[in-house]
C-alpha cells in the first residue's frame, strides 16, 4: 500500500503568475478553480510570484503540471503544452515573473534533479494592465484550459500507476 | 565625448528597471535610473475593504510578499487604533526574521555573488587547497577535498554539456574578477548549498502564515492559533520545528555566509571606496521587542543621517506633511495641482501620464521625464535606504550589538569606518545585520515560548472587526524595514472603504529619478565616478546596483548605440 500523502506518488498542479496583473495571473486563477475540484491524487498549489519559495515543490514532486501566461505573440487565449527540459526551452518573455520559473528549473538541475515538467502556457496580450480580473478573451478559454490540465493530470496518474504495477 | 550604455534589468516588484550611463575617460560621468513599467496597486485598492488590503499588496512580489502584508495590516491598525496582542507581535517578528535570513542569503549567493565570483575559474581550483582554505575560515563540516573535487566534477560536466543554464551569461574571465580559484570554488559550492538551505527557512512562513508563498496576515493580530489539541494549530511539535529551523538558519549565516562574505571582501577592498553615493541614510526602524508603538524597543532603531555625519541622528516623522513627500518632476505622472509640488502620501495621487518614447527605443530622453518611479524625499533630501542605512543608524545610535559586529568586520578587513560608505559597505552591512537578525530570531522565539508557558495564548484583537465600530473617516500609516529598506503604506479610510492607499517602497527611494532641483537619488549617485574597464561588459555597474538588492530577478540586456542587443546577462535573483 502506497502512502497517500507521498508527493512522489502524486501529481502537482501549480499555477504561477502575478494575480495583480490581469491576464498575467491566469495560472493563479486556474489554480484557484482547480483547488476547489479536489482531484484525487493531485495537489494544487497557487505559486503566485513565488520564485525561490517554490523550489521545495519542484524537489518534492516528480511530475509537475505548470500553468503560466506567456507573451509569445500568438493569438491571445492560445493554449499550448510545452515539455521544457532546459531554461532556453521556455517560451519568450514569460511576462514579469519569468526569471523565477526558468531559474528555478536551472537550479533544480544544478542540484542534480530533473522533475518531469508539463507546462501549459496561455498566450496573453499585455502584461502592462493592472487588475485582479481576467480579460474576456482569457475568461472564455478558462474551461478549455481547466479541461486540458485535468486530462493531463489523469494521463500522468495512469502512467504513475502503470509504473507501480 | 562620452558614450552612453544601457543596462536594462527586469525587476519583479517594480516592473523593469533600466540604467543608462554616460561613460567618459573610463568612468561613469552621469547615470540615469528608470523604472519602465507601470505599478498602480493604488488604483486596484481603491474602494476595497481595508481588512483585505494585505492580501492584495502581498501579491506585489513573491519575495517581499510578507513584508508588504505586514506593513498593510500595521497601516490599518494605525488608522483604526488597534493594538495587537504580544504573541501576534512576536509571530510577526519571527516571520520577519525568517524572511531576512532567506532574502539576504539568497541575495548574496544567487543575485550578487556572481558579480564577484568567477564560476568558470572555479573549475581550475585545487580541491585540496580549497579544503584547507575552507577549514581555515569556518568550522562548516562540508569542506573535505573530496567534497570540493566531486562538486568540481559535477559542474565541469554541466559546463561541458553546453547547458550552463544560470551561469550562461556571466562576464567570466573579466579582469575585474580578483578571487583566487579556490575562493571561487568555495563561493560556487555554497551557491548550491544555499539553494538547498533556503527551502528550509521559508517553512517558518508556512507554519505561521498557513501557506507559502503569500502567507496569511490578519488585521488585529495573526491568523494562527496556539493550541495543544488542534493538529492544524500551533502545537508543541510545530513550535519545536520553528525553533529548529531558526537555529539552522543562524548556523548557516554564521558558518557559511559570513566567512564567505569576509573572504571575498578581503580581495575587493578597493570597492570600499567606490559606489558610496548620497551619504544620506534613513531607517524607519523595526522588530519591536515591546510592541510596535514603543519605538524605543525596536531592535532596528529609526532615524536619519545626513552627509555621512554619524554624530548626528535625526528623527523621522511619517505623519508630518512636510517630511516624506513624493515628487514627479521626472516621473510619468500628473498631479492635479501641477507637477512641481511634492505631496505627502496621505494626499498622494497616482495618475499616470506617459510622455516617454514609444518602445522599442534606444535611449530615454533623460532631459525630460524618464521613469515610472516617483521621487520620494525626506525634508527635501534624497535618502538611501536598506541594510547600510540600518546598520549605520544602529551604529550611530550606539547600540552595542551593532558596534560589535561592525567593529569586528572593520578590524578583520583592516579598513577604516569610511569604507562603510561604499558598494562593499552596502554588501557587508547586509551580512552583518543578518548575524544580528539570526540572533534576535532566537530571542523572539524564546519570548513566544515564555508567553505561552505563562498561559497567554491570545493571537488577535477582534474588538474592531465589525466595521460599524470604525469612525466614518480615518487615516493611518504603517511602516516596516523590508530587507531592502524602509517601507511604508499610507491609508485613508472613508465609510469603511479604502479611499486612498499609497505605498512608498525602498526601491523607489533608491532607484528614483532626480528631483526638480536636479538632486539625484541613491542609484544615480552611487554610479557616478565608478570606473568601467570595458563598456561592453559593465560588471562594475552590476556590482553597485546589486549591492542595493533591487527587488528583482533580473535579466540584464546590454545594447550598443544602435540599440542592438549585443549580449545579455541573466542574474538570478529573488
Amino acid at each position: 500500500m502506497q502512502n497517500q500523502n507521498d508527493p512522489s506518488q502524486k501529481i502537482l498542479i501549480m499555477g504561477v503568475g502575478n494575480w495583480l496583473m490581469r491576464d498575467e495571473g491566469v495560472g493563479v486563477h486556474a489554480a484557484e478553480q482547480l483547488a476547489h475540484l479536489d482531484i484525487k491524487g493531485v495537489d494544487v498549489v497557487d505559486g503566485g510570484t513565488g520564485g525561490f519559495h517554490l523550489l521545495e515543490y519542484f524537489e518534492r514532486y516528480e511530475r509537475i503540471i505548470l500553468v503560466d501566461a506567456t507573451l509569445d505573440g500568438l493569438t491571445p487565449g492560445t493554449i499550448r503544452l510545452i515539455r521544457p527540459k532546459y531554461a532556453q526551452d521556455y517560451p519568450p518573455s514569460m511576462s514579469t515573473h519569468d526569471i523565477g520559473l526558468k531559474d528555478l528549473v536551472c537550479s533544480i538541475q544544478l542540484l542534480g534533479k530533473q522533475p518531469d515538467i508539463h507546462l501549459f502556457v496561455v498566450s496573453i496580450e499585455s502584461v502592462q494592465e493592472q487588475g485582479v480580473t481576467l480579460t474576456d478573451k482569457i475568461k472564455a478559454i478558462m474551461p478549455e484550459l481547466l479541461n486540458k490540465v485535468i486530462a493531463q493530470a489523469a494521463t500522468l496518474r495512469r502512467e504513475l500507476s502503470q509504473q507501480r504495477a | 565625448m562620452s558614450t552612453r550604455i544601457v543596462v536594462d534589468p527586469i525587476t519583479r516588484i517594480e516592473g523593469h528597471l533600466r540604467i543608462e550611463a554616460d561613460i567618459e575617460n573610463g568612468k561613469i560621468k552621469d547615470a540615469y535610473s528608470s523604472g519602465t513599467m507601470v505599478r498602480l496597486l493604488e488604483e486596484i485598492l481603491k474602494g476595497r475593504d481595508p481588512r483585505d488590503a494585505w492580501a492584495y499588496v502581498g501579491r506585489v512580489c513573491g519575495v517581499c510578499t510578507s513584508i508588504h502584508s505586514l506593513t498593510s495590516v500595521r497601516a490599518v491598525e494605525d488608522a483604526l487604533d488597534i493594538v495587537i496582542p504580544p504573541n501576534a507581535e512576536i509571530v510577526r517578528n519571527i516571520m520577519f526574521c525568517a524572511q531576512y535570513m532567506h532574502d539576504h542569503v539568497v541575495h548574496f549567493y544567487h543575485l550578487h555573488a556572481m558579480d564577484w565570483v568567477d564560476v568558470v575559474n572555479a573549475l581550475k581550483a585545487d580541491p585540496k587547497k580549497t579544503s584547507e582554505l575552507a577549514q581555515s575560515i569556518s568550522s562548516w563540516p562540508k569542506s573535505s577535498p573530496g567534497y570540493f573535487s566531486d562538486l568540481q566534477k559535477r559542474i565541469t560536466k554541466f559546463v561541458e554539456s553546453g547547458q550552463l543554464g544560470i551561469f550562461s551569461n556571466g562576464y567570466w574571465g573579466h579582469p575585474a574578477y580578483k578571487l583566487p580559484a579556490e575562493v571561487n570554488l568555495i563561493g560556487l559550492a555554497h551557491y548550491l548549498e544555499a539553494l538547498e538551505w533556503q527551502k528550509e527557512i521559508v517553512k517558518v512562513h508556512a507554519i505561521f502564515g498557513g501557506k507559502n508563498p503569500h502567507p496569511n496576515y490578519l488585521v488585529g493580530g495573526m491568523a494562527c492559533s496556539i493550541t495543544t489539541d488542534d493538529i492544524s494549530g500551533l502545537n508543541a511539535e510545530r513550535l519545536a520545528y520553528v525553533g529548529q529551523l531558526l537555529k539552522q538558519g543562524k548556523e548557516f549565516i554564521e558558518q557559511v555566509y559570513i566567512p564567505d562574505l569576509m573572504a571575498i571582501a578581503s580581495f575587493y577592498k578597493d570597492w570600499g571606496a567606490i559606489g558610496g553615493g548620497l551619504g544620506n541614510y534613513m531607517s524607519y526602524g523595526d522588530l519591536p521587542w515591546n510592541g510596535y508603538r514603543d519605538t524605543s524597543s525596536y531592535k532596528f532603531p529609526a532615524g536619519a543621517i545626513l552627509d555621512k555625519d554619524i554624530s548626528k541622528i535625526y528623527d523621522v516623522d511619517l505623519r508630518k506633511d512636510d517630511e516624506v513627500q513624493e515628487f514627479i518632476d521626472n516621473s510619468w505622472y500628473e498631479y492635479k495641482e501641477g507637477d512641481k509640488k511634492g505631496l505627502h502620501p496621505w494626499k498622494g495621487e497616482s495618475k499616470i501620464k506617459y510622455t516617454g518614447p514609444k518602445p522599442p527605443f534606444a535611449n530615454l530622453n533623460t532631459a525630460e521625464k524618464y521613469s515610472y518611479l516617483k521621487t520620494p524625499r525626506w525634508k527635501g533630501h534624497a535618502m538611501e535606504v536598506g541594510p547600510l542605512a540600518r546598520v549605520l543608524i544602529g551604529y550611530a545610535r550606539g547600540h552595542q550589538e551593532f558596534k560589535e559586529v561592525v567593529d569586528k568586520a572593520l578590524t578583520d578587513l583592516n579598513v577604516p569606518v569610511a569604507a562603510l560608505f561604499s558598494t562593499l559597505g552596502r554588501t557587508a552591512a547586509r551580512g552583518l545585520e543578518s548575524i544580528l537578525v539570526s540572533r534576535w530570531a532566537q530571542d523572539f522565539y524564546q519570548q513566544l515560548l515564555e508567553n505561552i508557558k505563562n498561559g497567554d495564548t491570545r493571537m488577535a484583537d477582534s474588538s474592531k472587526r465589525d466595521p460599524s465600530k470604525w469612525p466614518s473617516s480615518a487615516k493611518g500609516v504603517g511602516h516596516s524595514e523590508a530587507p531592502r529598506g524602509a517601507l511604508a503604506h499610507w491609508i485613508n479610510i472613508e465609510n469603511e472603504k479604502i479611499a486612498n492607499y499609497q505605498l512608498v517602497v525602498p526601491t523607489t527611494w533608491n532607484a528614483s529619478p532626480r528631483d526638480g532641483k536636479g538632486q539625484v537619488s541613491a542609484y544615480e549617485a552611487a554610479l557616478r565616478d565608478t570606473p568601467i574597464a570595458d563598456p561592453n561588459k559593465p560588471v562594475e555597474i552590476l556590482r553597485t546596483i546589486h549591492s542595493f538588492d533591487p527587488c528583482l530577478a533580473c535579466a540584464v540586456h546590454l545594447y550598443d548605440e544602435n540599440g542592438n542587443q549585443i549580449s545579455r546577462v541573466s542574474v538570478l535573483g529573488d
